[in-house]
């Protein structure tokens, strides 16, 4: 018989079983909604998350460091005035240990000593003592508390870019490193009349590369504007509109900065929120130097962000990073979180859940297809002597396997149509639920595939048993 | 040797009960000639339907032979047996045995679909049976919505349009009342007369008159 015949018989069967077909099908129509909606709310979860680490490089390790409650006032309380308005002591004071720490020839005291040489061969005189106060400090504090190791971050450390310069020349499998602090100030400026409170984010000019940072208008700030310290700024999306009314208006306008002028050098495209660092919608980006020039002094705490190569090797490169920023600062402990394994986590949960979710649909699916295989054995009791007809005028077990089996099929199909049509229908009603769905054509794709594997597979043995019916027996039966 | 469609000997069936054997066929020996018209008349239970079986190539025989239109069926395997049915063999059924599903033509045109004719060809080819049994207005109903006699008719239809070597009918008018009957098995006069080979199988005397010949079947042994 041919194909097309039989599909067509088949066809014809179905129109005249229009009911039970859709009741027969009622477990693929639920299980091929359900894979399709299992599928959005993966793809959507893993969306979110890309979304929200959009900011973030995968092999992004952000190293940050913590100054542990009361300690302010124990060596730091003094020396902390005496930075305010200096350029950048940080840079000088974080280097000069961290030589020891690279595991070069220098040793710790070797180290301190090259380092207030060091420091105050450099622009800023402070710089050196910044480090010396604070080691001292350190080393003090740990022998007044017994030296037990439980005390640490009592000193006041503020990494610097000398540090991230001592990490990516010590710390091997790096490709890029920055340095950021953030700090409130008060701004005014364009539509704004009383002055409002706006994260100002020191930077480097690679940060907009690093964090994946896009510009509407203009440029990111330039290393000629940090080494000169230039009162320019890019705002994120939202400040320029909060600020001005628009990206466009906000380009090359000024907005103050704690009663300083900055010129707006360029206007980042909208980035939407983020999971880690800083939300660059609401900030104003601003030199690195400028910043601690003009607004905060040492008093900051900056976080080095630096990228490792491979990100299957990031946490040897924490490793790493750790043992020499230990050397340079024994007594601290420095906090690394590496934004891949965040990623990975919010991942994970996600394939998790996703996981969990397609575990729910294999299981409806079986239901599904359990019924389908009920209703057809049903069918071919029901249709024994049609069967023992079709095979007493020539009807080939070819044929009646095949007639049953696409009979099967075509009723699962149907019913992974209707379902997947329904998972559209049903998806803003989820959606609605807050729950990120992305809808997509593999998805239907696939709650298709298996809808016809279940009917296959289902149908394949009612299917079967019709067609060794033996004739005879087959046509005697009532 | 005249041309024998049918050649049986000593064809035996029996089936299994329990631990007990039925012998319902014993020994067998039956020949029908190409364009005759046979009744094969007994009583109930003397194994009427199992010989139509085994004439129909649906049931399988213990021993003996049997050879139809020159070929032997007892050493042919299922799936050839299929085609023979196919091509050479058009039954009618008591009961009719339409499928409920389809419509008089599909009914009809099935066992050309069957041998891999396409829908188009197979229906222009029973056009012409189609309108000699005065089916042609009728072709959309479904079985259910025809009258008994309307129904045999169709079946016959089914049997002639794929133009068999043998025509087989078990009780064709059993189900029918007189009226129909008659009208079915003037029918087969007429499809006897244009060359038609059948075997028609019945209990009635009165309806085994209308063959040219009759051979009785009585507890499972033919006398002629
Ligand atoms: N599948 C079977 N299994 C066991 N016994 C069977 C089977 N088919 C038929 N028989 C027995 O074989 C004998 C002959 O049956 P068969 O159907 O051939 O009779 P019949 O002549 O056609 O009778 P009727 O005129 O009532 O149709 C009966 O005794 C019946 O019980
Ligand atoms: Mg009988």
């Amino acid at each position: 018989m041919r194909f097309s015949e039989i599909l067509n018989l088949v066809r014809i069967n179905l129109i005249q079983n229009k009911f039970k077909v859709l009741l027969t099908s009622i477990g693929i129509i639920v299980g091929a909604a359900t894979i399709v909606c299992v599928i959005a709310i993966g793809k959507g979860g893993q969306a979110d998350v890309a979304d929200q680490f959009r900011n973030l490089n995968a092999g992004a390790l952000d190293i940050s460091y913590e100054q542990s409650e009361g300690s302010s006032g124990f060596s730091f309380g003094g020396s902390l005035p005496s930075f305010s308005g200096g350029s950048m002591p940080s840079f000088d004071g974080g280097s000069v240990p961290s030589f020891g720490g690279s595991g070069s020839s220098f040793s710790a005291t070797a180290s301190k000593e090259s380092g207030s040489s060091d420091g105050s061969s450099r622009r800023s005189s402070r710089s050196g003592g910044s480090g010396m106060p604070s080691f001292d400090g350190g080393f003090d504090l740990g022998s007044m508390f017994g030296g037990s190791g439980e005390v640490k971050n009592r000193e006041k450390i503020t990494l610097s870019t000398e540090d991230m310069e001592d990490i990516t020349a010590s710390v091997p499998g790096l490709s890029e490193a920055t340095i950021t602090y953030t700090t409130k100030q008060n701004i005014y400026g364009g539509n704004i009349e009383e002055t409002e409170s706006y994260t100002i984010a020191g930077t480097l000019s690679d940060y907009a590369g690093l964090s994946n940072l896009s510009l509407l208008f203009g440029d990111y700030l330039s290393d000629t504007d940090n080494e000169n310290k230039t009162k320019v700024c890019v705002l994120g999306y939202s400040a320029a509109k909060n600020i001005f009314g628009s990206a466009e208006e906000a380009y090359d306008s000024i907005v103050y900065i704690d009663d300083r002028p900055y010129t707006v050098g360029g206007v980042l495209a909208e980035q939407g929120s983020v999971e880690a660092g800083i939300s660059a919608d609401e900030a104003i980006f601003i030199p690195y130097a400028t910043g601690i020039k003009y607004l905060t002094g040492s008093d900051i705490s900056p976080t080095i962000t630096v990228i490792a190569e491979d990100v299957d090797n990031i946490g040897a490169v924490a490793e790493n990073v750790r043992s020499v920023l230990a050397a340079s600062y024994p007594n601290a402990e420095f906090t690394i979180s590496d934004a891949g394994s965040k990623m990975e986590a919010a991942n994970k949960s996600n394939r998790t859940l996703t996981l969990m979710l397609i575990a729910m649909a294999s299981i409806v699916f079986i239901i599904g297809g359990i019924g389908i295989m009920n209703v057809l054995f049903v069918s071919v009791k029901e249709r024994t002597q049609e069967i023992g007809i079709l095979k007493a005028i020539g009807g080939s077990r070819r044929d009646i396997l095949l007639e049953f089996i696409l009979e099967a099929c075509s009723i699962s199909l149907i019913g992974g149509i209707i379902g997947v049509a329904m998972s559209f229908g049903v998806s803003p009603l989820i959606t609605s639920f807050s729950i990120r769905m992305e809808m997509s054509v593999t998805g239907a794709l696939l709650a298709l595939g298996f809808s016809l594997v279940t009917g296959t597979v289902f149908g394949f043995y009612p299917a079967w048993k019709a067609s060794r019916l033996v004739p005879v027996e087959a046509l005697a039966s009532e | 040797m005249t041309d024998q469609i049918i050649s049986m000997h000593n064809v035996c069936k029996s089936y299994k009960m329990g631990t007990e054997k039925l012998n319902v066929l014993k020994g067998i020996d039956f020949s029908v000639d190409r364009g005759e018209f046979t009744a094969i008349l007994g009583p109930s239970g003397s194994g009427k339907s199992t010989l139509m079986n085994i004439i129909g190539c649906m049931d399988t025989l213990d021993s003996g032979s049997y050879s139809l239109n020159g070929i032997q069926i007892d050493e042919t395997k299922e799936r050839d047996l299929v085609k023979i049915r196919n091509h050479e063999i058009g039954f009618i059924f008591q009961n009719y045995h339409l499928i409920p599903t389809y419509n008089v033509m599909q009914n009809i045109i099935m066992p050309l679909l069957m041998r891999g004719e396409d829908r188009k060809t197979a229906e222009r080819d029973c056009r012409e049976v189609v309108d000699m049994l005065g089916l042609s207005d009728r072709l959309k109903h479904k079985p259910s919505e025809l009258s008994g006699g309307q129904r045999q008719r169709v079946a016959i239809a089914r049997a002639l349009c794929s133009k068999p070597s043998l025509l087989l009918a078990d009780e064709p008018t059993g189900a029918l009342d007189q009226q129909s009957g008659t009208e079915v098995l003037r029918l087969f006069t007429k499809l006897h007369e244009m060359g038609n080979t059948i075997v028609m199988i019945t209990h009635d005397m009165n309806v085994a008159k209308w063959a040219e010949r009759t051979v009785n079947i009585v507890d499972g042994q033919m006398y002629q």
